[in-house]
């Protein structure tokens, strides 16, 4: 989806650029400008919606501007986002490159962004009771997950039979996901003989609720093309961390898990070492965010040329970054 | 023993890896046995290193166990050779050698308990990863002295992502799927664990701690 992004004068990212991958988790101190990658994105959609420039803008040298490039078949065009100040990025101009495919295809591009979605999932919001119980996508928050959960076992039951195996799979205290859609919400019913015991989703714990809503996205026939997802691993318990990848994983890697469809390209927040634990045998898939001052930049983790021989001296990759020699992490007086 | 089965706790650095061990372990000792607190786990090897005394510590008091199984990945450090074995030998970037030491220092000096004298324990050490040991039989380029053949020539033979590619059909298998694949070879390997332990040292070197349990073997 998008190959890269190149920032100026955007926030922190003064000067920065990162290529992406089809699943980056993102990882650096606070203000380092992760949440600023993710609403890039977002801007990017929002945009998207309107008519292109069809001029150049005239810019001003401390001119903020986010530049896009796109992975085949669009990568023979080039979006960039201009702002008038940080919070004004309202002008969208589109160029052909000399090279690459799919110049003249704004409209086919245009579909697919406007898919992407963020996600800062609220458990409160997740177990509320939703209405009317049909809904197209999930909300930012979660808010609507009864409704998305009731939407897919309508529409695609073997989906929602998928969901539901794997939900016991990561938590096999539960036995069943049952649904509610007259009362708008769902419950999910406990493991073990005797009387069946359902538990209300607002009883639900929220690390659980927050995995059930990345599921009905994993399991979605028809997710967005890009998904972006703050503070990942909030809730969950770390030896759950690694069926949380999985599931994201279903969603970048799809023909690995069986499923026909379009990769959706995941970017992801965390501040986890454990998280970070998981990508060991990937580092291509790590960004990390750091921080000099007032600016901050990216770097891709499989580029540091001395990882396998750090890694060699002992250490987790989450140890390695906790350490600071990785970099991304918070700056001391 | 009066015949009971043997009580053990195993420690690996996944579910996945313990899942194939506990079929190992199995087959080398020839009998079921019981296993203590499941899910023990550490987060890779220094985490293993540093939690391996309190553990063992753990056990040792607080459980019935008759012994502490560990697996670890040798990843791109010293495999285990037979010069190890030697009384007094300790090679510092062997992991077996140094994850021996370390239960050999936490338990010496800790009085009995739990109507035993001491607990036993068994290393395994993969190299580089357990997947190896999965493809054993079935690649004839997945060995011991391959991957040693091959960091001396400067050009490993394989990568640990080349290997779970090969053992699971994805570098990136979920959690069902690894674990699926390693308790298939290892069920594979628990009719006839001889070729795991002629191609892999590491693995022989914890059948035979296993085996050399004369109080649970008897």
């Amino acid at each position: 989806m998008i190959a890269s992004v190149a920032f100026r004068n955007f926030k922190a990212l003064r000067s920065a650029r990162i290529d992406l991958a089809p699943f980056n988790l993102v990882i650096g101190p606070n203000g380092s400008g992760k949440t600023s990658l993710i609403q890039a994105v977002l801007r990017l959609r929002t945009l998207s919606r309107l008519p292109a420039a069809d001029a150049p803008a005239e810019t001003e040298p401390e001119t903020a501007e986010i530049v896009f490039r796109f992975n085949p078949p669009h990568d023979g065009l080039e979006a960039t986002l201009t702002c008038r100040d940080e919070d004004r990025c309202d002008l969208l101009q589109l160029a052909p490159l000399p090279a690459g495919e799919g110049a003249d295809d704004w409209p086919g591009l245009r579909a697919r962004l406007l898919t992407s979605r963020s996600y800062l999932l609220d458990a409160r919001a997740i177990a509320r009771p939703v209405y009317p119980v049909t809904s197209d996508e999930l909300a930012t928050d979660g808010g609507n997950l009864a409704a998305r959960l009731a939407g897919l076992h309508a529409r695609s039951p073997e989906s929602f039979a998928g969901l539901r195996e794997e939900m016991i799979r990561l938590f096999p205290e539960y036995a069943d996901l049952v649904l509610d859609p007259a009362r708008g919400t769902f419950a999910l019913r406990l493991s073990g003989g005797g009387d069946p015991v359902l538990v209300p989703a607002d009883e639900v714990s929220q690390g659980t609720l927050y995995v059930l809503a990345l599921l009905a996205l994993a399991h979605d026939p028809a997710p967005p093309a890009i998904v972006c997802l703050e503070e990942l691993d909030r809730g969950i318990h770390p030896r759950l961390l690694r069926g949380v990848r999985d599931v994201l994983y279903r969603l970048s890697y799809p023909a690995d898990y069986g499923h026909v469809r379009a990769p959706v390209q995941v970017i992801a927040t965390t501040h986890s070492p454990h998280l970070l634990d998981l990508f060991r045998d990937h580092p291509e898939e790590i960004v990390i965010a750091d921080k000099h001052g007032r600016a901050a930049t990216f770097a891709r983790l499989s580029d540091r040329p001395d990882l396998e021989a750090l890694l060699a001296e002992g250490g987790t990759l989450g140890d390695l970054w906790y350490s600071g020699i990785l970099g991304g992490v918070p700056e001391e007086s | 023993m009066n015949g009971r089965p043997p009580r053990l706790a195993l420690l690996g650095e996944s579910l996945v890896d313990e899942s194939a061990l506990a079929i190992l372990v199995e087959a080398v000792l020839g009998r079921p046995f019981v296993q203590v607190q499941p899910g023990l786990r550490a987060r890779g090897w220094p985490s293993v290193l540093q939690i391996l005394p309190a553990v063992a510590r753990h056990l040792h008091f607080n459980t019935d166990a008759d012994a502490l199984v560990v697996l670890v990945d040798a990843d791109d450090t010293e495999p285990h050779g037979e010069r190890h074995e030697a009384p007094g030998y300790f090679h510092p970037r062997c992991r077996l050698c140094q994850l021996r030491a370390v239960f050999r220092r936490a338990t010496r000096n800790l009085p009995p308990a739990r109507g035993r004298e001491r607990m036993l324990r068994a290393v395994g050490l993969a190299v580089p990863a357990a997947e190896a040991w999965y493809l054993c039989g079935l690649d004839e380029a997945v060995g011991e002295a391959a991957w040693i053949a091959g960091r001396e020539a400067g050009r490993p033979p394989y990568t640990r992502r080349e290997l779970k590619a090969r053992v699971y059909g994805t570098d990136r298998p979920n959690l069902a799927q690894a674990v699926a694949g390693a308790t298939a070879a290892a069920r594979r390997h628990a009719r006839d664990p001889r070729r795991l332990e002629y191609d892999f040292p590491g693995f022989a070197a914890l059948a035979a701690d296993l085996r050399s349990w004369d109080i649970i073997n008897r």
